[in-house]
């Protein structure tokens, strides 16, 4: 389980994120923190939406509101590409079958 | 190497104040961010573009320094110690302006090129040139994510049909990945950190490969199943008997009911093609009947369809 969890604090040296700003997502509940014998963790999981929010905030000084929005459109725009694309594969389909 | 214009990249004149400049790029950095245009491979080009000239053009002292000898940034140590010389020896002669020289445009037109990733700074060889490695402002916050790459790979529907191994050569680079069998016609995956290195500590980039799967002679897909058409003839249509048809895995044997009529789909239940991550789970192969009429009857044949006619 151990390898599947980074420590928050030694991410944060390593990726030069304040520690608060872990909090702040953590309080909006964009991301979740596991405690183990009062040490906080971060799932692997989780690694890439929390680059992608700290990229968001400090390249684009966007709120943690604006982050949870952002990252539900994202979400909503990968779920369209990937219906366009089954659609597509299908009007060949049938293209073909014509 | 070529000139960079950062009042162009941000779209403001050259007598912008900070405040236009700081909008401007505030605008440009939310339209271009990478993470807010995940298919367009060129947002993070032009998102380090838009970032390079903001460095510039928000720091006065590199701004003033990009004014004088921007066009002339080959020169401009040779200028900065000339202007050192004259102001220590009082300087009787006027200082000339770095635009009116005498060097013209092949002194840098050789370089060619411009902005381009091979500086793994971020920032291009213009900036780098012209500001040196300590011209960049020390990030506080998070290491920029390595250049994301983009890569097609082409498979034939058979090759889809297989969990296997490809190489991909990536910038130089050989890759070896494992294509899981089930991938569709445009899917993207995702390959973490096979992209170019992070900067400033942050974490290498990703490599992006989409598949394309052009129409195979045999097969159709749509989603997980598989259609083929088979040519059944006539007389197996009316009596029925057994007709061999054309699997991912080879050929199977059917039992053809007695009048079977023209376009009768038969459905054969995990024939069809493996479902994508989901092990051991096949979509189905349906079957369309295409009967085939006869031709070249002999006059005694026909004159059996005509008594058939008639019964």
């Amino acid at each position: 389980m151990q390898n599947d969890l980074i420590i928050i604090s030694e991410y944060c040296t390593k990726s030069h994120i304040e520690p608060s700003f872990i909090s702040l997502l953590e309080d909006d509940g964009l991301i979740e923190i596991t405690e183990i014998e009062d040490k906080r963790y971060i799932p692997v999981t989780q690694l890439s939406d929390l680059e992608r929010y700290a990229r968001l905030y400090y390249d684009l000084s966007i709120n943690i509101a604006g982050l949870d929005a952002i990252h539900h459109l994202l979400k909503r725009m990968e779920h369209l590409q990937h219906e366009v694309r089954i659609l597509q594969n299908e009007l060949r389909f049938y293209r073909d079958i014509e | 190497m070529a000139y960079i214009d950062y009042y162009k990249i941000l779209g403001v004149d050259k007598n912008a104040t900070q405040d236009d400049i700081k909008k401007a790029f505030r605008k440009l950095a939310r339209k271009y961010h990478p993470d807010l245009n995940p298919n367009d491979p060129t947002a993070k080009d032009k998102f380090q573009k838009i970032n390079e000239a903001n460095e510039v053009l928000s720091d006065p002292e590199k701004r003033k320094k990009y004014d004088e000898y921007g066009e002339n940034w080959k020169h401009a140590d040779e200028f900065e110690a000339q202007k050192k010389a004259y102001q220590q020896n009082g300087g009787g002669a006027h200082w000339y302006s770095a635009s009116g020289n005498g060097f013209n445009e092949g002194d840098f037109s050789q370089f060619g090129g411009g902005f381009h990733s091979g500086n793994t700074s971020g920032f291009s060889d213009f900036f780098e040139e012209l500001f040196g490695g300590a011209g960049r402002k020390a990030r506080g916050e998070a290491g920029f994510k390595g250049q994301d790459y983009n890569a097609e790979l082409q498979l034939s529907l058979r090759e889809a049909a297989q969990t296997h191994k490809q190489i991909l050569n990536v910038n130089g680079k050989n890759v070896r990945i494992t294509v899981p069998a089930g991938v569709a016609n445009g899917q993207i995956i995702k390959l973490k950190g096979y992209g170019a290195p992070g900067m400033n500590g942050g974490p290498a980039g990703d490599l992006y490969i989409t598949f394309f799967i052009p129409d195979d002679n045999t097969f159709k897909r749509k989603g997980d199943d598989l259609y083929v058409t088979a040519q059944l003839n006539l007389y197996t249509a009316v009596l029925g008997g057994e007709e061999t048809v054309d699997t991912l895995n080879g050929k199977v044997k059917l039992k053809v009911r007695p009048e079977t009529q023209n376009g009768t789909k038969v459905r054969l239940k995990g024939k069809g093609f493996p479902v994508y991550k989901q092990e051991g789970q096949f979509g189905d192969l349906i079957v369309t009947y295409s009967i085939q009429v006869p031709t070249g009857l002999t006059e005694k044949q026909k004159e059996l369809f005509r008594e058939l006619q008639k019964s």
